[in-house]
């Protein structure tokens, strides 16, 4: 196919095959793949397992992919930009529900607003370090979670911060509308916003531009740090949001809440089908990615599998996909 | 004894096959043809390296040199022909093939380690040495090597101490240690001052008096007479002659070889063109260390284009002028208004656009749709409120796909799979039919398009200098100069050397002006 592409002529005459390429292909093929893993595990979880289908166990899978999928869509962005990931997820996570927490007494609103600010903040500066400066991904988002831990840990002192006694200005985040938790509301909502917005913004143009090529987008004038700075401070808000709904789901917040939740989150993103390589993929696969792993998370805690078990699997999943995409992409390419 | 002969009816037999010695030569190169796309790099080539020969190879850009230097050393393969050493014919798939077979190449960017030590470099890729290998017996090789090839240096030292003409000579010495016996030097001078032009030369003459043979790629004319014994020039992808040095004597004669008939200047109907005041002004731009200086104006309507060999500034004085050169300093004024340099935004805004010569790397999106690339450098006018405008902008690319004629039906294809010629007018399609562009910085605009496409670009480029455009493009082809340009710029070391009306120059003056060989000295030092 891609060699008639090759030689098609180049004015006005018959087009042959249709000229869908081969990058396109190979996305597709995962997605479909994916679909078919999904239905299969839908399947066998619905006739295999014990109470898998019962809208309780929905409720739960939703309930974890609440928080998983903010932070997956968070990446998302980052990895669409052509900047890999951030290994700071947790860490800014982690922060984000002790000073939610800490901040109650003030008042939720000053609370909400000034922990979505430090996410902003803290996503601001490394996305300026690694677009501004060119400065490696990796390094600065670890230096960043090594730094972010610290304060924390500083500030807080090592204790586990809690919510005010009889404070209940924040219980609304763990009620439910329509039996499903709140935060899967704002999940969906943050995802359908998202999308629409990169499809019809400039700056969601730009970023798959960037992402792509960072070169060709510099010569072609596009602001490519100051590109590479939203994407992070849009992810960094996101993930501050994640750990302010766990901190007021947990009703506590301290480090550990950062849990397994960076590597979730990439997890999410790679199953998704986005590119690791950037310019290509939407918030809809890293929701898609993070449902996927949830399912898989569940019916192995439902089957009575061991936590090691569960990390193992994800594990196995993650590399599958990873090889299934380069699989398909050679076959597109032959 | 070949056909080259028979394309030059002047050449000397005698002298070559004094040259070539008596018996079966080294390398035969027999009926080489190869194509890439629609353009014919080499067509039916041959040629004969005798026994401690050093044969010249000449052409201008596109003429088939490197295509040959690759189909030696084994990085493309021929469609057809055939090549014999010593009368063994040999196939090279591999780049390992070839260097088994005794050919070795040393080129201008150097293959060297910098922070490993001479010795060390002096043995990488050298497979024959002892995994076990002795520190003494290694270090007495090294030595060994770098007094034949009259360099003293410590084996210890690290290669990043050496000069860039020492390190030249440390490349032929790990050749001459892998016991090669036919050197390929493409381009090896371009970056070498007098003085280590000579010692690379001297040692060369020797290795040839042992008995390897060299072949010589480069641009330089005088150099190629001083040191080769035969020259084959190269034209369109045909070997057009091969003479004794002594025969063509001047660099004169050697010109005229490399661009055989001249073609008149093209006829250009469009006078009225040039609209006096309005343009671009360059003063004084340095861009170290590429860039010495560089004043030009390009009025508004004017063609002018940059010619110089490679290594002379002109891609850089492109790059600086569309802000990608952060170190770039000078003055220079559109319509009047001081544009900043080192900001590729700020010049945009300004009314720069810029075509890079990478259009892989630096140009297009390749995953890309022909729409997405078509709109990439107009996103800022075409949205409103940080909102893209849907409607506009597919009018907009329906627009530009239809200006530089690629098929609209492939308008959402992505561009990777498309022909060079079509990559390029969707790359050109950016920067074209735009109010707010005053300046056209074009680098290499028809690199890897055949012939075809290449007349669309050139109509496009003219289209846009009617529209009153300035239009200043960079190209190493002399024709596509004498074909696009209203004024030709020719570079050499960072220098203009010559500014002259299209009218008043013609290729021997300009690829004089070109090769300076008699102001080498002056500028490399």
């Amino acid at each position: 196919m891609s060699t008639d592409v090759a030689t098609a002529p180049t004015g006005p005459g018959p087009l042959r095959t249709p000229t869908r390429n081969s990058r396109e292909t190979a996305i597709q093929g995962v997605f479909y793949g994916a679909i078919a893993l999904f239905a299969a595990l839908i399947v066998f979880g619905a006739i295999d397992t014990h109470g898998f289908l019962t809208m309780t166990n929905v409720r739960a899978i939703l309930s974890s992919v609440a928080f998983v999928g903010m932070v997956a869509v968070g990446t998302a962005l980052i990895m669409i930009s052509g900047n890999l990931f951030s290994l700071a997820v947790g860490s800014t996570a982690a922060a984000a529900a002790m000073v939610f927490l800490a901040l109650l007494p003030h008042g939720i609103v000053l609370a909400f607003v000034v922990t979505l600010l430090m996410g902003v903040v803290v996503g601001a500066i490394q996305g300026f370090l690694v677009g501004g400066i060119g400065a490696n991904t990796i390094i600065v988002t670890i230096g960043a979670a090594g730094l972010i831990q610290g304060v924390a840990l500083w500030a807080s002192k090592g204790a586990t911060i809690l919510p005010p006694k009889g404070d209940t200005s924040f219980t609304w985040l763990n009620g439910h509308i329509f039996t499903f938790a709140v935060p899967i509301y704002i999940l969906f909502g943050t995802v359908v916003v998202l999308d629409q917005y990169l499809r019809r913004s400039r700056f969601g143009r730009q970023l798959k531009l960037v992402g792509e090529n960072i070169e060709a987008a510099r010569a072609a004038g596009i602001r490519t740090a100051w590109v590479v700075i939203g994407a992070f401070c849009i992810a960094g808000f996101l993930f501050a949001f994640a750990g302010l709904e766990l901190g007021a789901f947990n009703e506590s917040g301290s480090l550990l809440i950062e849990g397994t939740q960076t590597y979730d989150a990439i997890a999410a993103a790679v199953v998704g089908g986005i590119a690791i390589t950037g310019g290509r993929g939407s918030v809809w696969q890293a929701l898609g990615g993070a449902i996927l792993i949830a399912m898989i998370s569940d019916i192995l805690l439902l089957r009575g599998y061991s936590e090691g078990i569960q990390i193992l699997v994800k594990g196995v999943v993650v590399f599958a996909v990873v090889v299934l995409a380069r699989l398909n992409r050679m076959r597109a390419e032959s | 004894m070949t056909e080259n002969e028979n394309a030059n009816p002047k050449a000397e037999p005698g002298a070559s096959a004094a040259a070539a010695g008596t018996t079966a030569p080294m390398l035969s190169v027999r009926g080489v043809s190869k194509t890439y796309g629609a353009v014919r790099a080499l067509d039916d080539a041959s040629l004969d390296l005798g026994t401690g020969e050093i044969l010249g190879l000449c052409g201008h850009n596109g003429a088939g040199k490197s295509t040959l230097v690759k189909i030696l050393t084994g990085q493309v393969r021929p469609d057809g022909g055939e090549i014999v050493m010593q009368g063994e014919s040999v196939e090279f798939r591999t780049p390992l093939d070839s260097q088994a077979k005794g050919l070795a190449i040393v080129d201008q960017e150097l293959a060297l380690a910098p922070d490993l030590s001479v010795e060390e470099n002096l043995f990488l890729g050298n497979f024959d040495l002892s995994l076990l290998r002795r520190p003494g017996a290694v270090r007495r090789r090294a030595r060994d090597l770098l007094q034949r090839i009259g360099l003293r240096v410590d084996p210890r030292s690290p290669v990043s101490a050496l000069s860039i003409g020492e390190r030249q000579l440390i490349e032929i010495a790990r050749l001459v240690g892998r016991d090669a016996r036919v050197l390929i030097l493409d381009e090896p001078t371009a970056t070498l001052s007098e003085n280590e032009i000579e010692r690379v030369f001297a040692v060369v003459r020797e290795l040839v008096r042992e008995g390897r043979s060299t072949i010589f790629v480069s641009h330089r004319l005088d150099e190629v007479l001083d040191l080769c014994d035969r020259v084959t020039v190269l034209r369109d992808g045909r070997v057009v002659s091969t003479r004794s040095s002594a025969d063509i004597g001047h660099r004169q004669e050697l010109i005229k070889m490399m661009i055989g008939k001249e073609l008149p200047p093209p006829q250009r109907s469009d006078a009225a063109r040039v609209t006096a005041g309005a343009g671009a002004a360059i003063s004084g731009l340095r861009v170290p260390p590429a860039v010495v200086d560089f004043s030009q104006d390009v009025k508004g309507g004017q063609i002018v284009g940059l010619t110089g060999q490679i290594g002379s500034g002109t891609s850089e004085v492109l790059r600086a002028l569309a802000g990608l050169e952060p170190d770039a300093r000078g003055e220079f004024t559109l319509d009047g208004k001081a544009v900043r340099l080192g900001s590729p935004a700020a010049a945009l805004g300004a009314g720069v656009a810029f075509a890079s010569n990478d259009r892989k790397g630096e140009g297009l999106f390749l995953e890309k749709s022909v729409e997405e690339n078509l709109v990439a450098t107009r996103l800022r006018a075409l949205s409103r409120g940080g909102f893209i405008r849907g409607r506009e902008l597919k009018a907009t690319a329906r627009r530009l796909v239809e200006f530089v004629k690629v098929d609209p039906r492939r308008i959402d294809d992505t561009v990777e799979h498309f022909s060079g010629g079509n990559q390029q007018k969707v790359f050109l399609g950016r920067c074209l039919d735009r109010p707010d562009v005053k300046l056209l910085l074009l680098d290499e605009p028809t690199r890897g398009v055949d012939v075809a496409g290449r007349a669309e670009i050139h109509q496009l480029i003219r289209q846009a200098a009617l529209a009153g455009v300035a239009v200043l493009f960079a190209s190493t082809e002399l024709d596509e100069i004498l074909d696009l340009s209203d004024h030709v710029v020719t570079m050499f070391g960072g220098r203009i050397v010559a500014s002259l009306a299209r009218e008043d120059t013609n290729a021997e003056l300009i690829s004089a002006d070109m090769t300076m060989s008699h102001e080498r000295g002056e500028v490399a030092s």
